[in-house]
């Protein structure tokens, strides 16, 4: 079984807002809503990441991306590609349907 | 250590009950209204009715059966009443079920001068006197190696696949090692994340099958010409934080846990061999929960984010959810929380253990909430036209 496939829930501090699951992930999935404007503190799988600076408010459990992503490329999750984007994603922007779209049954 | 045991009922061939159910099985439309009254003329029993019958061919006609006949050998089920139009039609599942060894009776309308309240009449006698016997039986130690489980998630959010799912996964794992059997189907939901489930493949022909199943149901989709977006993931997922298909199987495939996958079964198949086993099947809860219990699953495994009331008839139907939200509002309908595992305040494998403990107790006869709800049913699919 390959690390992505099997994800290990890290134990975090309090403080974390956002979870990671794999190293090679573009986005964070948030553990509550947070408003815009705020930096947010990130548990990964493999530890501690930066904080992001949020662009906008996400609900609980929506994604935003950990770094900015160039249009037409392949985002990932789980360490997987989970689709790509359909234009120029910023670091701390809401990452959903309307700049994500599935790669597949196209 | 002692061999892990829970509390069922003893079958003459094949895995113990964790219920001790007798259903009343309508095998065709014209006799589900009677089949109502029968079952509400016996309370505690199960209904099951086939809203048609007459008029399947081929595969479509294969799959009715198979999942009928199995839906009455599931080991939860302590004896079946069944009820139908058509005398070869009842005779050929009275046939297929009683090789289980527990009692089937049969009231066919053919048998009852075509005549409706003749067949209400000899039907309730005959279940009245069925679920008397049944309530004879009392439970004993059996090992966990007997149970079969069927693995599902359901209005699924990303809490799903990042904490509940995994832990099911955990779960799954635990099972295996005492030697307990599991299935996971919704074969939409390996889209994107089908290479790792060929990867686990018990053989090359086995990895082979699974990624022809979910290529095929994806050129279902595409010859349709159906965006899964707003399909798969539905609606309900997308408000809930799941973008695309792939980050839904994913997180759907968790479920599995990390051991070698024996097989490929077909929708209501019963697996030769304990052992982990993938269900070719459609997504929709109703359809893909009845295919395990028809494959023989006496209890399911149910993730759900935002919450999904929906549980099979026959197999207590265990509901967790990681989602914090959901798992505050619907404590009356999950059975687990699992919200603790996604915060990160809690370890899956504690989580997991604590789950398996919880399995046992509700193996062993404690209710789960759909159970007490009433929120049960069974759905068996369809695959073509009638004549």
């Amino acid at each position: 079984m390959t690390q992505a496939a099997q994800p290990t829930t890290p134990t975090m501090p309090g403080a974390a807002m956002a979870l990671v699951m794999h190293p090679l992930d573009d986005v964070a999935t948030t553990l509550r809503a947070l408003p815009a404007g705020e930096m947010v503190a990130i548990q990964g799988v493999a530890g501690q990441h930066d904080g992001v600076w949020l662009r906008d408010a996400i609900g609980l459990c929506h994604k935003f991306a950990l770094r900015d992503i160039a249009k037409g490329a392949i985002v990932r999750k789980y360490g997987e590609a989970i689709g790509h984007a359909t234009q120029d994603i910023q670091a701390g922007e809401h990452v959903h349907t309307h700049n994500l779209k599935s790669s597949r049954a196209t | 250590m002692t061999e892990p045991t829970f509390l069922g009922f003893a079958r003459a061939r094949g895995a113990a009950g964790v219920r001790n159910h007798l259903l009343v099985l309508s095998i065709a439309g014209l006799t589900g209204p009677a089949a109502r009254r029968v079952a509400q003329a016996l309370p505690g029993s199960r209904l099951v009715c086939m809203p048609y019958g007459g008029g399947l061919i081929g595969a479509d006609q294969e799959l009715h059966m198979r999942a009928l006949a199995g839906l009455g050998r599931n080991a939860n089920v302590g004896a079946v009443l069944l009820i139908g139009s058509d005398l070869p039609k009842i005779a050929s599942l009275s046939q297929a079920i009683g090789a289980s060894g527990k009692p089937v009776e049969s009231v066919c309308l053919d048998d009852c001068g075509h005549d409706i309240l003749t067949l209400s009449d000899r039907a309730i006698r005959v279940g009245a006197k069925l679920h008397r016997d049944l309530s004879r039986q009392r439970r004993l130690p059996v090992p966990l190696a007997q149970l079969f489980v069927g693995l599902e998630c359901g209005r699924s959010d990303p809490s799903s696949g990042m904490a509940a799912n995994p832990l099911i996964g955990k779960l799954t794992d635990m099972l295996r090692e005492h030697g307990a059997s599991a299935v996971f189907g919704e074969t939409l939901e390996w889209l994107g994340a089908e290479h790792l489930l060929a990867r686990r493949a018990a053989t090359p022909a086995v990895g082979h099958a699974l990624v022809q199943a979910v290529l095929r149901r994806e050129q279902l989709a595409t010859r349709q010409g159906v965006d899964l977006l707003g399909n798969n993931p539905g609606p309900t997922n997308i408000a809930a934080g799941l973008s695309t298909i792939e980050e839904k199987s994913l997180g759907a495939i968790t479920k599995s846990g990390s051991g070698p996958i024996n097989g490929l079964l077909q929708y209501g198949e019963q697996p030769a061999a304990p052992g982990l086993y993938a269900m070719d099947a459609p997504a929709y809860a109703p359809e893909s929960l009845s295919g395990f219990v028809a494959a023989g699953a006496q209890m399911l495994l149910f993730s759900t984010g935002v919450g999904n009331s929906y549980v099979s008839t026959l197999a207590p139907t265990v509901k967790l959810s990681a989602n914090p939200v959901a798992a505050q509002r619907l404590c009356e309908q999950l059975d687990f929380d699992a919200s603790a595992v996604f915060r990160g305040e809690h370890s899956i494998d504690a989580a997991a253990r604590e789950l398996l403990e919880r399995i046992v107790d509700i193996a062993s006869g404690t209710l789960t909430w759909g159970e007490v709800l009433g929120e049960g049913d069974e759905v068996v699919s369809r695959i073509g036209e009638a004549l």
